[in-house]
């Protein structure tokens, strides 16, 4: 790691660009001020801590310490997706199950058959960049989920009264919903490289690593991305119906 | 089985919709609704809820639906307050109120589509939540006020529900409520609203129901519309299906129905035969 070494005082001048922000945001009348400097501070002592956790967690964790902070991460996506569905009985705890699906089967993936290491400095990124886009995944199913109900109850109930049950009468909006949550994983997936240098590429180029290094690991990640993504939406579509639904296949809210 | 079933009385009487029985009966839409009248009911519940009818409880079998102080809450509100109805076998019943006085919620409960807080609803003489529900709802169809269309095509939408049928008995069906059978091939998104009702009923009428629930059919439609689904309600019920018609328009009641009940604040008011209710006028 002999890339551009950061220091304390760099960081300081960067707050700099804080106050560029802030002025903009007077100037303009924005009525942001405030808030830019709060997102800044907040920014700043939440990474801070965050690093002092994970010092910790490398040096003295090991693998079972990296895991159990994997567990909180997937814990916290699940109360953020769950806040998205509004309407669908349950919401937070099948997000985290959903999110927890997802991320698990992806992460013990990875680790068993040896794609990484089970180091606890690979675990806890590789483990937040898969919680963190599962949790994106589970939160627009959730969301689409409660937008169906709310918008095409009429064409639902006109299925059910039909006779059919209420995964064929949902089928269409299930779909739909799924696909609806996917579909940024799948662009990201696409344009990556023409349009994005995502971060964990980023961050090896910034650290010096070979580009090629970065890029093969660059390549895993969409990889794990997507399939985690596919999972936890998957996952949270299946609940998310059977929470809609009851026994009587009629919708509960 | 099947001493229920001979029970179960295929001609209705000679009521209002029944005069014209006999004219009809040679009709090829009498003869096939008559069989599915008389076929059984599949009740599959709980093991050992294929209960016999509870003739002795009171729940007669002449009837299709019997609701028994039914109360539904939705929130503050009392939906349903108590209702007691009688819905009986192959005739056309009648149900009136001002809008919010919970007819719609009351068709959603015989389907269960709703449930209620309290009481009984009694389908053929079998609790409805001892029916397999999706056997219920094929039986007893709901054709909602506003019937959302789920195909692209109008063909596709008759077959929706059904499935798997051939050409002929899609245009039969189209023909029955008065569509034009060349409509088959017609986008669903290009029919005016009296033309989507008609379809929505004949998508029903392709499961070939033993009940029709049908909510407010007629509101808001043209006249030539509304004929043709009056024509065919009257021709249904001929051939014995059971109907049970919720509407605004008197006129429409006393030319279709042999019985009515009126809901006022989520409760039966009244009932009798639709001619004698003068006060038809003051709740419709």
């Amino acid at each position: 790691m002999n890339g551009a070494e950061l220091g304390w005082v760099e960081v300081g001048t960067s707050v700099l660009l804080v106050a560029v922000a802030v002025l903009v945001a007077a100037h303009q009348r924005l009525g942001l001020s405030k808030d830019v400097l709060l997102a800044a501070l907040r920014a700043f002592v939440q990474l801070i801590a965050v690093g002092m956790v994970l010092v910790v967690i490398f040096e003295h964790g090991g693998a079972l310490g990296a895991l159990g902070w994997v567990v909180l991460m997937v814990f916290i996506a699940g109360q953020v997706a769950g806040r998205r569905g509004k309407g669908v009985p349950r919401a937070r705890i099948i997000a985290t199950v959903s999110v927890a699906s997802g991320a698990g089967v992806a992460l013990a993936l990875l680790l068993l058959l040896d794609v990484f290491p089970s180091r606890p400095s690979v675990i806890v990124p590789i483990g937040g960049m898969i919680v963190a886009n599962s949790m994106q995944a589970v939160g627009l199913v959730l969301l689409r989920l409660a937008e169906h109900v709310d918008s095409s109850r009429a064409a639902i109930e006109a299925r059910l009264s039909l006779g059919m049950d209420s995964a064929e009468a949902f089928g269409p909006h299930r779909r739909s919903s799924a696909r609806a949550a996917l579909l940024p994983a799948i662009d990201a997936t696409k344009v990556v490289g023409l349009i994005s240098l995502p971060g964990a590429m980023t961050g090896l180029i910034l650290a010096g690593v070979d580009p090629l290094t970065a890029i093969r690991y660059q390549i895993v990640v969409m990889y794990m991305i997507l399939g985690a993504a596919a999972l936890a939406a998957a996952v949270a579509v299946h609940l998310g119906q059977r929470r809609l639904f009851d026994q009587a296949q009629r919708l509960r809210v | 089985m099947a001493s229920r079933v001979s029970r179960v009385p295929a001609v209705p009487d000679a009521t209002r919709c029944g005069q014209q029985y006999g004219a009809v009966h040679a009709g090829v839409a009498a003869g096939y609704y008559a069989a599915r009248v008389r076929a059984a009911p599949g009740v599959t519940g709980a093991p050992g809820s294929r209960a016999e009818p509870r003739v002795g409880s009171g729940v007669a079998e002449e009837h299709a639906f019997v609701v028994d102080d039914v109360v539904l809450r939705r929130g503050d509100t009392t939906v349903l307050d108590r209702v007691a109805l009688r819905v009986p076998l192959g005739r056309c019943t009648a149900l009136v109120g001002r809008s919010g006085s919970g007819k719609s919620t009351l068709l959603r409960v015989l389907t269960r589509l709703a449930e209620p807080d309290t009481g009984a609803v009694y389908y053929r003489g079998v609790p409805v939540a001892e029916w397999d529900v999706l056997e219920l709802r094929r039986r007893v169809q709901l054709v909602a006020q506003n019937p959302a269309l789920l195909a692209g095509t109008v063909a596709e939408e008759v077959t929706v529900g059904a499935g798997g049928l051939g050409e002929e008995r899609i245009a039969e069906l189209l023909t029955r409520v008065g569509l034009d059978a060349g409509l088959a091939g017609r986008e669903t998104a290009a029919l005016s609203g009296g033309e989507a009702q008609r379809l929505a009923l004949a998508r029903s009428l392709a499961l070939e129901p033993d009940v029709l629930l049908l909510d407010e059919p007629t509101a808001a439609l043209d006249s030539e519309s509304a004929t043709a689904i009056e024509n065919a309600v009257l021709s249904l019920v001929r051939s014995g299906v059971t109907v049970l018609l919720v509407s605004h328009a008197t006129e429409q009641v006393r030319r279709l129905a042999d019985h009515a009940a009126v809901l006022v604040a989520g409760r039966v008011a009244a009932d009798g035969p639709p001619g004698e209710l003068t006060y038809l006028e003051e709740t419709a």
